[in-house]
């Protein structure tokens, strides 16, 4: 009994989760899209590390930290885009975008620099 | 001082042995061989003219057949020696010296002209050499050539010049200015004033003869003496160049000494003993090893054989070690110094000191001549000579009364002997006791002569006891100098006993109790050793009887600790072993395969994101439609995917600094497009937001 | 007075300008073997009684000085130059040295790195018995003492008392006492000593046999005496730290003209050697004594890469390298390969961490090659090798080892490449979404 209506009420939550999340702007779903694909291979790597040891650790880090920061700066991108986002009123999503652009080229860089 | 008495000490050590008494040998073949092999040969000849006549002398002394190779050359040295005015008085002295050996075809024309000069010589000395050299020049011209008359007018002066430079104490100085006195200018001044007594033309006044006989009995009276009965004359100045030790002077003292007998046709009362003294003391030196040594001690020898004060005769021992066991017999030959034949006489054993003892057995026992050998034998030691030590006394008795004169006996003769035999080992036996009771737990029989093995065990509590009697041949109890009884712990620690003697027996008995301490406690197996020996003990042995298993306490803390056993010194050499170092395992590489699948797992959610992206629809409609604005849009990807591409190749083979420089063009770049695609955009969307 | 001035200045030029030659090929590293000798005799007979000892010494070149040793103008030092580079102490009697010579003179001369032979006897002085001391050998302390051996010693006519000992075990070194084996026993006669066992520069050379000990053969034994058996040395060497080389007889006469020339026989044995033993053993110590034997020098130490020919500064970790030095031996006259097969290499840091056993080519190069370990730091090439009777080689050489550069590690690993992939794709992902992001509407 309890649990039937624990579900119908989760399904009620995603159901309304859903139905709210479809009203999000296609770009910043595109965001969380890349976010999530982020996320995924981060954690596949981490699972990977987990099976085979931490050596080339290098590697592992700027690997895992690539994900990490791809996600990281994909997330303020988001913040910043959001147009419910009273505090970003002022700022133009280009200049946001061209920010996002440059923290991601030096982080590649280092990624790069870093990976071995 | 302090170096005549250490001269002394040593000389005592070398000469003389332990023993108060010591055997001289005469003359040997030795000596020849040695001789041989000290005047070596180079280049034709011995050296220079000094070194050619000692070398000469000794081997005639010696009896050796003189090279003929030398002869040439030397007799052309002489030659030129004498014929040339310009050599000094000491060559022509050597060159007459060696002529008088070698006979060189000399005329008289040269003996007359270098006997003027050394007339002129005599009258010009004044350092006692230049008279030696002069004077003997002129005794060698006398005896080399019978046609140049040789006689001394002033022979009185000459003698009273020389003898002015005689010291008190019979010694003689070298010259006038010189105040340091030398027994070996004594010898030179005796063997001159012999040359000037017969070169006189006319007798010498009998006192200053007199005088001179005087001197030399205190020269005498001045004799150093060994214990043995060696007599020697000491030298006062030692120079280690010129090497004038005791056995130069000594020698050339007897050379004069005999050259101014002979001269003098004088009788000269010197003890006997100090005749023989002195040839103890040359015989005492054994070969020399210097050419000039072996030459003084040939020479004076010669001189002690053919003197007419008194000839040494010589009592030697060919063993002084007769084993009881072989029946060796006493033999005792008696010599001139040289080596050669006595006159008969005959050798009796006077006495025989036991040693150790201070009383003397007194045997008066002629020895029997063997007259093929030329040995005196004693057929059978006396009854009560056993094993030991002994010192026996020896007389020679000249048959011929008349000899007395002639022959220096030295009167008795003492001479150490060791009597030795097989001693026999009896009654040996090892037995553990025990402390308290004293009553025998173990007890075993030991054959000293065989081999034993015995094992025994004990603890702190019991007793050792080893006992065994020695006897020698005639019955008597032997003691032996040593008699250890050795126990050797299996660490390498020793402990050595002096087994005493009780009576007949032979006894050590070992309380373990009081001997903790001295074994440091230690427990185990000791070896033990027997050491029997003496030098009269023909079978002196070492042996190991066997072991013993030794149970001892534990140390307590303070205990002693045992000292450290020597190292063997090869095991402190020798290599190290060898050391490799070992390097960090590589890490552990996972299966190529789970890398590859998980590679491809990795890329996986990028084709998630591009399905998730056509999912979502999403469009590029927002791409501006000019021309231009398009081309910046495309130039700013491009510039981007520029970018990534120049990453991939920094991470492929670039370096840091190639990467950067490009980077830095490419922002620029990336900067101005972007700049202008954002703007665009950011307008079109402004435009979009008014209308 | 005047007229004698003259000709002692003349003399002293002339020894001076014969000295001349000696000074310039005196002892020195490129020259080892002595060549001036000083003796101190107790009595100058003893130059006659040993004269074969003395004469071998100088038909091999040593200039010999004899001295009593109480003359005094010896002085073995002249303004901080040592005018010897050997000294022999045939002087056992000798109490105080006359000149400026004394116990710490003499230590001062060994201290240099000069040699020397210290015979003994029975009732050594305390000065011969304190040098002796000071080398690690102490002498019975009885001074009557002398070594004997009922079962040992030489068989003779005439000498009964055993102390004559026919001694033949020697110590196994062919540096020391020559490759010809000694046949006949050695004749010794004199004073026994024991070795010092905190002292481990010294050796017995010539050890009494177990049967034999040291005592006062006139006087009967009522305690064990001190030195007993094997312990016993007759004569001892010594070869300080600086290569100066001691010998120590307890015997004098063992290197005198009659035990040379004696024949022996030991007891028990019934062959009879025509000669002792003594020549020999006493010509091949000196040999080795006075540095014509055993003196080795080592020379180009060399390391370099595998492959390469020149001596890099430093070495990285994992490097494999190549070692080689040259080791040569004096013969008295010349330097020749020294050839073994035990030298070794420390690659030396704190403690070793490779120690190799060198190879060589029998001409007297020593070489081989190994991998630097993986642990970085100043490193030392160490050859420490010490023998026997040879002098001690100790050479070291600096090299400092470091880690890999960044950019010698290995690359592109196999099992990173998921993380590589990664990055890529997070660099692919990139690309794309700015596009999308941008362009979507």
């Amino acid at each position: 009994m309890g649990r039937s209506t624990t579900s119908k009420d989760a399904q009620a939550l995603f159901h309304s989760l859903h139905s709210a999340y479809a009203s999000t702007p296609t770009n910043l779903k595109i965001i969380d899209l890349y976010v999530m694909f982020a996320v995924v291979t981060a954690v596949i790597q981490v699972v990977y590390m987990a099976i085979v040891g931490s050596f080339p650790f290098n590697s592992f880090l700027s690997g895992v930290l690539s994900c990490v920061g791809t996600a990281v700066l994909a997330v303020c991108l988001r913040i910043q885009v959001n147009k419910e986002n009273k505090e970003f009123k002022d700022l133009p999503p280009e200049r946001a975008f061209a920010d996002f652009v440059l923290c991601n080229l030096v982080l590649h860089l280092v990624i790069m620099n870093f990976l071995g | 001082m302090t170096r005549n008495l250490g001269f002394l000490v040593v000389a005592l050590v070398l000469v003389a042995s332990l023993c108060e008494a010591k055997i001289f040998n005469p003359i040997s073949d030795s000596h020849r061989s040695a001789a041989l092999q000290l005047f070596s040969v180079s280049d034709g000849s011995f050296g220079s003219l000094e070194e050619t006549y000692e070398a000469l002398r000794t081997f005639e002394v010696l009896g050796i057949e003189k090279k003929a190779d030398t002869r040439a050359s030397t007799c052309a040295t002489v030659v030129d020696t004498i014929g040339s005015p310009s050599s000094a008085l000491k060559d022509l002295f050597q060159a007459l010296r060696v002529n008088g050996i070698l006979k060189c075809e000399l005329n008289d024309e040269a003996f007359k002209g270098i006997m003027s000069r050394i007339k002129d010589a005599i009258n010009d000395a004044h350092s006692l050499l230049d008279y030696y050299y002069s004077i003997g020049g002129l005794m060698l011209i006398k005896d080399q050539t019978s046609e140049v008359a040789v006689h001394l007018g002033d022979a009185d002066r000459i003698f009273r010049s020389i003898k002015a430079l005689s010291q008190g104490d019979g010694r003689w100085r070298f010259s006038s200015n010189n105040p340091e006195s030398s027994t070996y200018a004594a010898g030179v001044a005796l063997e001159t004033l012999a040359g000037v007594v017969s070169l006189a033309s006319s007798e010498i006044d009998h006192s200053l003869i007199a005088t001179l006989k005087n001197d030399i009995v205190k020269l005498f009276d001045g004799i150093e003496k060994y214990d043995d009965g060696a007599c020697y004359f000491d030298e006062k100045i030692i120079d280690a160049h010129m090497h004038q030790g005791s056995l130069s002077a000594s020698s050339v003292v007897v050379h004069g000494l005999t050259a101014f007998v002979t001269a003098a046709r004088g009788s000269l009362n010197l003890p006997g003993d100090k005749i023989s003294g002195l040839a103890k003391f040359f015989l005492g030196i054994g070969v020399p090893g210097s050419a000039k040594d072996l030459y003084h001690q040939i020479v004076a020898l010669a001189c002690l054989e053919n003197s007419r004060v008194s000839v040494p005769l010589i009592l030697s021992l060919p063993a002084t070690v007769l084993s009881v066991s072989r029946k060796d017999q006493l033999k005792v030959r008696v010599n001139t110094v040289l080596g050669s034949a006595a006159p008969p006489l005959s050798v009796k054993l006077v006495q025989i000191f036991s040693s150790g003892s201070k009383d003397a057995s007194v045997i008066d026992q002629e020895l029997k001549l063997d007259p093929e050998s030329a040995v005196h034998v004693l057929e059978t030691l006396p009854k009560n000579v056993d094993v030991g030590k002994y010192i026996f006394s020896f007389e020679i008795l000249l048959h011929d009364p008349e000899h007395k004169k002639i022959y220096a006996t030295g009167g008795r003769t003492t001479v150490p002997l060791y009597v030795t035999g097989v001693i026999s080992v009896d009654h040996a036996e090892i037995a553990i006791l025990d402390s308290d009771l004293g009553s025998v737990e173990i007890q075993k029989k030991l054959d000293l002569s065989g081999e034993n093995a015995v094992a025994l065990s004990a603890n702190h509590l019991q007793k050792l006891r080893l006992s065994f009697q020695l006897t020698t041949p005639f019955g008597r109890t032997f003691k032996p100098h040593q008699a250890f009884l050795k126990l050797r712990h299996e660490s390498g620690v020793e402990h050595i006993f002096v087994v005493g003697s009780s009576g007949k027996k032979f006894e050590i008995v070992l309380d373990f109790l009081g001997l903790v301490e001295k074994f440091f406690y230690l427990s185990g197996r000791y070896d033990i050793q027997l050491t029997v020996g003496d030098t009269v003990m023909e079978n002196s042995f070492l042996q190991l009887l066997g072991y013993l298993e030794l149970d001892l306490p534990d140390a307590p803390e303070k205990a002693a600790r045992p000292p450290p056993q020597p190292v063997h010194p090869y095991s402190r050499y020798g290599p190290k072993a060898e050391i490799t170092h070992i390097f960090r395992a590589p890490e552990k590489r996972p299966p190529r395969d789970l890398s590859f699948v998980f590679l491809g797992l990795v890329l996986l959610p990028f084709f998630g994101f591009v399905a998730g992206l056509f999912y979502l629809r999403a469009n590029l409609r927002n791409l501006p439609k000019s021309t231009v604005p398009v081309t910046f849009a495309m130039l700013f990807h491009l510039g981007i995917a520029a970018v990534l591409l120049l990453y991939t190749f920094f991470w492929l083979k670039l370096d840091l600094f190639t990467t950067l420089k490009a980077l830095g063009f490419l922002g620029m770049f990336l900067t101005f497009v972007g700049h202008r695609t954002l703007s665009h955009l950011a307008s079109t969307s402004a435009k979009l937001k008014s209308a | 007075m005047a007229g004698r001035k003259f000709p002692t200045v003349l003399l002293l030029i002339l020894n001076l300008l014969s000295f001349l030659p000696f000074l310039t090929i005196s002892f020195s590293p490129d020259h080892p073997t002595d060549r001036r000798i000083l003796v101190l005799l107790d009595d100058l007979a003893l130059k006659s009684s040993h004269s074969i000892f003395f004469t071998s010494l100088q038909s091999r070149g040593f200039d010999l000085d004899f001295k009593l040793a109480d003359d005094p103008s010896i002085a073995v030092k002249r303004y901080g130059q040592y005018l010897y580079d050997g000294l022999i102490l045939f002087s056992p009697s000798t109490d105080r040295f006359g000149g400026s010579l004394d116990l710490e003179g003499v230590l001062d001369f060994v201290d240099s790195g000069h040699d020397l032979i210290l015979a003994a006897e029975t009732s050594a002085s305390d000065l011969i018995r304190s040098v002796a001391a000071e080398c690690g050998v102490d002498f019975d302390e009885d001074p009557s003492a002398m070594v004997i051996d009922h079962t040992g010693y030489a068989v003779s006519q005439i000498e009964g008392d055993h102390t004559l000992i026919a001694a033949d075990d020697f110590v196994q070194s062919d540096v020391i006492l020559g490759s010809t084996k000694i046949e006949a026993p050695v004749l010794f006669k004199g004073t026994g000593h024991s070795l010092n066992p905190d002292n481990s520069l010294v050796l017995k050379i010539l050890s009494a046999s177990s049967s034999a000990y040291s005592a006062n053969p006139a006087s009967k034994l009522s305690n064990p005496p001190l030195l007993t058996g094997s312990a016993i040395s007759l004569v001892s060497v010594v070869q300080a730290r600086n290569n100066a080389r001691i010998i120590i007889s307890g015997s004098l006469d063992l290197f005198s003209n009659r035990l040379f020339r004696s024949g022996v026989q030991k007891a028990g044995s019934s062959y009879k050697y025509e000669k002792s033993g003594n020549e020999q053993f006493v010509t091949e110590l000196s040999k080795w004594v006075f540095h014509e034997r055993g003196h080795l020098k080592a020379v180009n130490l060399k390391h370099n890469m595998v492959g390469g020919t020149d001596e890099p500064s430093m070495y990285r970790i994992n490097d494999d390298l190549e070692f080689s030095v040259e080791i040569y031996e004096w013969t008295g006259s010349s330097w020749v390969p020294y050839v073994a097969n035990d030298v070794q290499v420390q690659f030396y840091m704190m403690s070793p961490y490779v120690l190799k056993t060198l190879s060589t080519n029998e001409k007297g190069l020593y070489h081989t090659s190994f991998k630097v370990p993986d642990v970085y730091g100043v490193f030392q090439f160490k050859v420490e090798y010490q023998r026997l009777g040879y002098t001690g080689l100790s050479l070291s050489k600096q090299i400092p080892v470091r880690p890999f550069r960044h950019n010698e590690y290995e690359r592109f690993i196999t099992t990173a490449f998921p993380y590589y992939g990664a990055s890529f794709s997070m660099m692919a992902g990139f690309f794309i979404f700015s596009i999308v992001y941008l362009y979507n509407k």
